[in-house]
């Protein structure tokens, strides 16, 4: 028998791995689906109360609760594109100059790993170059 | 040992311990990152995590068809969540957040919410989009980045979030009834939909609430108050008076056999408790509009009263199943009772727009 505990499980479950991803993740578009993540976890929690209650309530504050997911969702990609005019990068640790004073910044002592770009087979040189000061024969051509 | 392994407080700590490992290793970090170890590890504990579920919230019974899709639903919101954490690449990590979107639509339809389940594939399909355009446009790393490959305190973040889940799956299983039982009853406080009360008692509610609704609607003083007499009688035979008498006397026969001795009832059974409280919050309410309304004299009677009587009534009662009809009654329940937070829930959409379009419409000379 599926009780409400085993809804709320797994509300918590996806909740607590959005948290992970929203406090570990550097990309903002990652965060972003993190927090989204987040918050249907919480949906479903809304949901599994308003079902046992047998009260539409817990849906319509599901509704509500999408569309302040997509108000974040629009103001969260603006701000994105704002700041990687600025930055030029999607990494959130180049902002950490907004930092509070007295605060030691954030260094990444780690070197990434060099990754030798594959090197894609080019066809050889054939044919004959076009010429350049006749056009008159290029034209009677077409 | 195998008393031990069945503990559901280690069963929790150990599946935890495990995800919390495994997340670490596999969160995009330059060193020490292990993809199979780490998949091996967050498989583990999802297992550890499913038995801690079945064996103390009930294993699959009965049903067959809604505890498949359950449990189908379940892994891949949970699993496609962890992928998309631990994902490089944002591009793949959008359609693992696509993949949880429809495993968790699944999971609304199981709780009755064919509405929602669709409005939020539609609207989430639209937000997965935009985000992969954002992916396409802005993000054309090539190799290696900073974004991309390194993490913020992998190893705290991981401890923090697990450590968050822990908390609350801990503080349900506290809230669990006690009495461990192979009878179905024990269940019973936290099934789909609840069912606390008896039959009887709901159905004597729903009259109540059906006087009171009656009493509201009109504003005959002398109707008002003939029909809010009515629902204080009923109310007060249906939760018993003194002592233990009526409905309430079959509900505490019903959940005798789980209390133990007729003559002391354990305090500290939740489900007498919970049914305890209920009746004593119905109880006090119905008080409530004995001294505020019935004795006071006809024509200085307030609403107020006999609202929070409805109110309380209806919580109690409850629908028993939801109804079919999901859209209309959303829409009815959302103009009628939820209209404040309908026209606030438009305002801020408006404004989000505004918002949006005010940061990011800058003109491209303008650097400012």
């Amino acid at each position: 028998m599926i009780s409400l505990n085993h809804f709320l499980v797994v509300g918590a479950v996806l909740f607590g791995l959005g948290l992970v991803g929203f406090l570990t993740r550097r990309n903002l578009i990652t965060l972003f689906l993190c927090a989204e993540l987040m918050l249907q976890g919480v949906v479903l929690n809304f949901l599994a109360f308003g079902r046992m209650h047998g009260s539409l309530n817990g849906q319509v504050f599901g509704l509500f609760i999408i569309t302040v997911a997509a108000c974040e969702a629009g103001l969260g990609l603006a701000l994105f594109l704002m700041l990687y005019r600025r930055g030029r990068s999607l990494d959130s640790g180049i902002w950490q100059t907004l930092r509070e004073q007295g605060v030691p910044s954030a260094v990444d002592s780690e070197p990434l790993p060099i990754v030798v770009a594959e090197v894609h087979p080019v066809l050889t040189v054939a044919g004959r170059k076009p010429g350049v000061g006749t056009p008159a024969e290029g034209a009677s051509r077409v | 040992m195998p008393t031990e392994l069945s503990n559901p407080k280690l069963q929790l700590a150990f599946a935890l311990v495990l995800g919390a490992v495994g997340a670490f290793l596999l969160l995009p970090k330059p060193k020490a990152r292990s993809i199979a170890a780490g998949t091996f590890l967050l498989v583990a504990a999802l297992a550890v995590l499913g038995v801690f579920v079945t064996e103390s919230f009930g294993r699959p019974i009965g049903e067959l068809v809604p505890d498949i899709l359950f449990w189908l639903f379940s892994t891949g919101a949970v699993g496609f969540g962890a992928l998309l954490v631990t994902q490089r690449n944002p591009a793949r990590g959008a359609i693992a957040f696509a993949f949880v979107i429809l495993s968790s639509c699944g999971l609304f339809l199981l709780l009755a919410a064919p509405f929602l389940m669709a409005a939020t594939i539609i609207i989430y399909a639209g937000a997965i989009i935009v985000t992969f355009l954002f992916v396409l446009m802005l993000s054309n790393v090539k190799g290696p980045s900073n974004e991309n490959d390194r993490s913020r305190e992998p190893l705290l973040g991981s401890l923090a979030g697990f450590a968050f889940i822990g908390l609350i799956l801990f503080a349900l299983l506290q809230a669990k009834p006690v009495v461990a039982s192979t009878d179905e009853s024990a269940e019973v406080e936290f099934a789909l939909p609840a069912s606390l009360l008896t039959k009887e008692d709901r159905v004597a509610l729903r009259e109540v609430r059906a006087d009171l609704d009656a009493a509201l609607a009109t504003d005959d003083v002398k109707l008002v108050s003939e029909k809010a007499k009515s629902a204080h009688d009923k109310l007060a035979e249906t939760i018993g008076g003194d002592g233990v008498t009526g409905q309430r006397k079959t509900v505490l026969e019903r959940l005798r056999p789980l209390i133990g001795d007729p003559k002391k009832p354990s305090t500290h059974d939740p489900r007498l408790l919970a049914f305890t409280q209920q009746t004593l919050q119905l109880q006090k309410t119905n008080d409530d509009v004995e001294e505020k309304y019935l004795m006071a004299s006809p024509g200085k009677a307030d609403k107020a009263s006999l609202q929070k009587l409805r109110d309380v009534v209806t919580v109690y009662s409850g629908n028993g199943q939801l109804p079919a009809r999901n859209v209309g009654n959303i829409g009815l329940l959302l103009y009628s009772e939820h209209l404040l937070a309908v026209e606030m829930a438009g305002t801020l959409l408006l404004v989000a727009t505004i918002g949006a379009v005010a940061i990011a419409g800058r003109k491209k000379g303008d650097k400012s």
